[in-house]
């Protein structure tokens, strides 16, 4: 196990910049999370860490060792590859004991045997050892996948969306797997994901990364809510965050924001820390977000609300998305299951004021919310319980 | 007309089509082994009903030098495939996996070697063979040969070089592999389908070349094709003989084609691939 460090890394493919001055530290036995869209290099990462690509600028190390030179069979790191990458001429066997009979990491075939069951036993797939790849079905061949990498205990563990093509239930059994085996093992992992669950409950950290470039890096509580933009915002929460358009007034003693397409004013409680980053805005345009939970909703007028009419109600299980117009703008919001919802009727909501974030009206970064504070002792504490 | 009687018709012309065919693609090597049994005084008297004889069959085979060109064939033919896959298979991997400027145009230049009539190049070939000591040699044949072999080697072994994925490659590496074990333990077993019915194909084609032996052997070097003309005398032609020379000539690639008839069925590399 080891700490895996990329510093100032930038890989070209021609003239596309697939990943433009990435830095970062991951420490050793930490479950780390690439988090993206698709086509941001979060897969460019990991084939750089495990030496199947070479960066063109910068440094690669794993431990204190920089390895931009080294062959990636002796990096000693194990992946597992988004498209599986199985052995089609070779049983699930003999995949997974594939590393382990490597010159590099040569074991005695009775240890080859008690580890493949092992893991195979973990992954519920020890039925299925005689069989080829091509007689499995994709869940199965991505837990193949996985056992191939764990049989062996490298420096880290790279995987490319290894629970992507699971079907719902068995990924969520995955997840929790994942998680205690990493545990288990104490071993640095890094993993891909463009799937928001994933990332929140899987990674010890938290890497946002879009075009090439790391937005923020953080814990998943501190990106969920301090994001350092409107993309992180957009990108973390289910359903997406709201954002509209706001008008700041600076008065002497009291600030206060009106949202624009709602038409409402509302003073925004004293808090120095906000009062004195909304100081420091030129001009007077901003954009106000609020979770889709810190909006609430009435059916029947209540003093101070603003109106609206439904959009769409969605169930989604155990909850349903409530999307009100107001003005010209969507508004999502979270409602109970179960609701009957006349489209295009009247609905009422207010927001919880003291939830609001601001971000910049040009550059959409993240300028502050109420309780800072409190949100990063939070997550200090839970990082040292962790 | 109700929809089974449609169905019974319409299997009743398909295979009476297919039957047809196979008449026609397959009456002429009936022809030709009839004729091998036929004496020359009944060549043209008879058709189907005739006295049997073995005659050509010994003329052919222990009364001449047959087995010396059989054997000049299988060695030219057998080399320049050998040479085929020796380089074919790694030029066939370059040119499928690295990127590297003017690399269609290779590709192709490739290829078009197979386009030129052999009769176009023959004559300045002969004239340079003559030259470098290369005419009339085993070398010298097995060399020319690559125009036949190696493109049609080239361009089906890329085909499946290209249908691997090469994440397959880069998970070998990770698990520990180094590049020539994995081009030998994992690429090699994954082309195999595609190599060996690529090899076959090029022999045939060599096995069967006519021109460039003719023009640039003859003499040390003799393979099947051009020494069949010697039953062409000049006073007789001695069918019955020719007959047997061409059967037993195509022996080798039918034995071949039985031997391997599972791997000229595709399929091994799909599968594990996210499809």
């Amino acid at each position: 196990m080891a700490k895996i460090e990329l510093i100032n890394v930038t890989k070209k493919f021609g003239k596309i910049t697939a990943l433009e001055d990435i830095s970062l530290h991951i420490k050793d036995k930490e479950f780390f999370v690439l988090f993206g869209p698709a086509g941001a290099g979060k897969t460019t990462i990991l084939n750089n860490i495990a030496g199947i690509q070479i960066p063109d600028e910068g440094v690669v190390k794993i431990g204190d060792e920089i390895v931009n030179q080294t062959d990636p069979a002796n990096r000693n790191v194990a992946m597992v590859f988004e498209n599986y990458a199985l052995y089609p001429h070779l049983s699930v066997y003999d995949n997974m004991a594939s590393p382990l009979r490597s010159p590099k990491f040569k074991k005695d075939e009775n240890y080859i045997k008690e580890k493949v069951q092992e893991i195979a036993a973990m992954m519920s797939i020890d039925h299925l050892l005689e069989r080829l790849p091509s007689q499995l079905s994709n869940g199965q061949r991505q837990r193949v996948a996985l056992g191939r990498a764990l049989v062996r205990t490298p420096n880290v563990f790279l995987m490319d969306e290894p629970l992507a093509h699971l079907d719902a239930k068995l990924r969520n059994q995955m997840r929790t797997e994942l998680k205690a085996m990493q545990a288990k093992f104490a071993s640095t992992s890094i993993y891909v994901t463009h799937d928001f669950m994933e990332a929140m409950s899987l990674g010890d950290r938290i890497a946002i990364i879009n075009k090439g470039k790391i937005i923020q890096v953080g814990t998943g509580d501190e990106i969920y809510y301090m994001p350092h933009d409107e993309f992180v915002a957009q990108l973390m929460g289910e359903p997406e965050i709201n954002i509209i358009d706001g008008k700041l007034h600076k008065d002497e003693e009291t600030y206060s924001v009106t949202l624009t397409q709602c038409n409402k004013t509302y003073e925004l409680p004293k808090e120095d820390n906000v009062y004195e980053k909304l100081a420091a805005v030129s001009g007077d345009s901003i954009h106000a977000a609020f979770r889709p939970q810190d909006i609430v909703y009435s059916f029947e007028p209540k003093k101070g609300y603003v109106k609206g009419t439904v959009f769409s109600y969605e169930s989604i299980g155990n909850k349903a998305v409530l999307m009100v117009k107001v003005g010209s703008s969507l508004l999502r919001m979270i409602a109970p299951n179960g609701l009957v919802v006349k489209l295009d009727s009247d609905v009422y909501i207010d927001f919880h004021i003291s939830h609001i974030m601001f971000f910049e009206a040009e550059t959409t970064e993240y300028i502050c919310r109420y309780n800072e504070a409190g949100i990063l002792a939070l997550v200090e504490e839970l990082t040292k319980e962790a | 007309m109700n929809e089974k009687m449609k169905k019974r018709l319409s299997a009743v012309l398909k295979n009476g089509a297919l039957a047809i065919y196979a008449v026609f693609a397959l009456f002429p090597l009936f022809w030709m082994i009839l004729l091998s049994f036929k004496s020359d005084a009944e060549m043209f008297t008879t058709t189907f009903i005739f006295n049997p004889t073995l005659s050509n069959y010994e003329a052919v085979l222990f009364q001449s030098d047959y087995f010396r060109f059989f054997l000049d064939s299988i060695i030219v033919a057998g080399g320049a495939v050998l040479i085929s896959v020796l380089a074919g298979v790694p030029a066939a991997y370059a040119l499928a996996r690295y990127d590297f400027k003017k690399k269609e145009d290779i590709a192709f230049q490739i290829l078009s070697f197979k386009f030129a009539p052999e009769i176009l190049v023959v004559l300045p070939l002969f004239m340079i063979y003559q030259k470098i000591g290369l005419y009339d040699t085993y070398f010298g044949l097995i060399w020319v040969y690559q125009l036949i072999s190696m493109p049609l080697l080239i361009w089906v072994v890329r085909g499946y070089f290209e249908d691997i994925s090469v994440e397959i490659e880069h998970a070998a590496q990770v698990d520990g592999y180094s590049w020539y074990h994995i081009f030998l333990r994992t690429l090699l077993p994954l082309i195999k389908p595609g190599l060996v019915s690529a090899a076959l194909l090029a022999f045939i084609f060599a096995w069967n070349s006519f021109t460039f032996p003719l023009m640039l052997a003859g003499t040390n070097v003799e393979p099947v094709t051009v020494a069949a003309l010697k039953y062409l005398a000049s006073d007789t032609v001695h069918y019955g003989q020719m007959a047997v020379a061409a059967t037993v000539s195509a022996l080798p690639a039918v034995i071949f084609a039985l031997c391997i008839q599972k791997h000229l069925v595709r399929g091994l590399s799909f599968g594990a691939v996210k499809g």
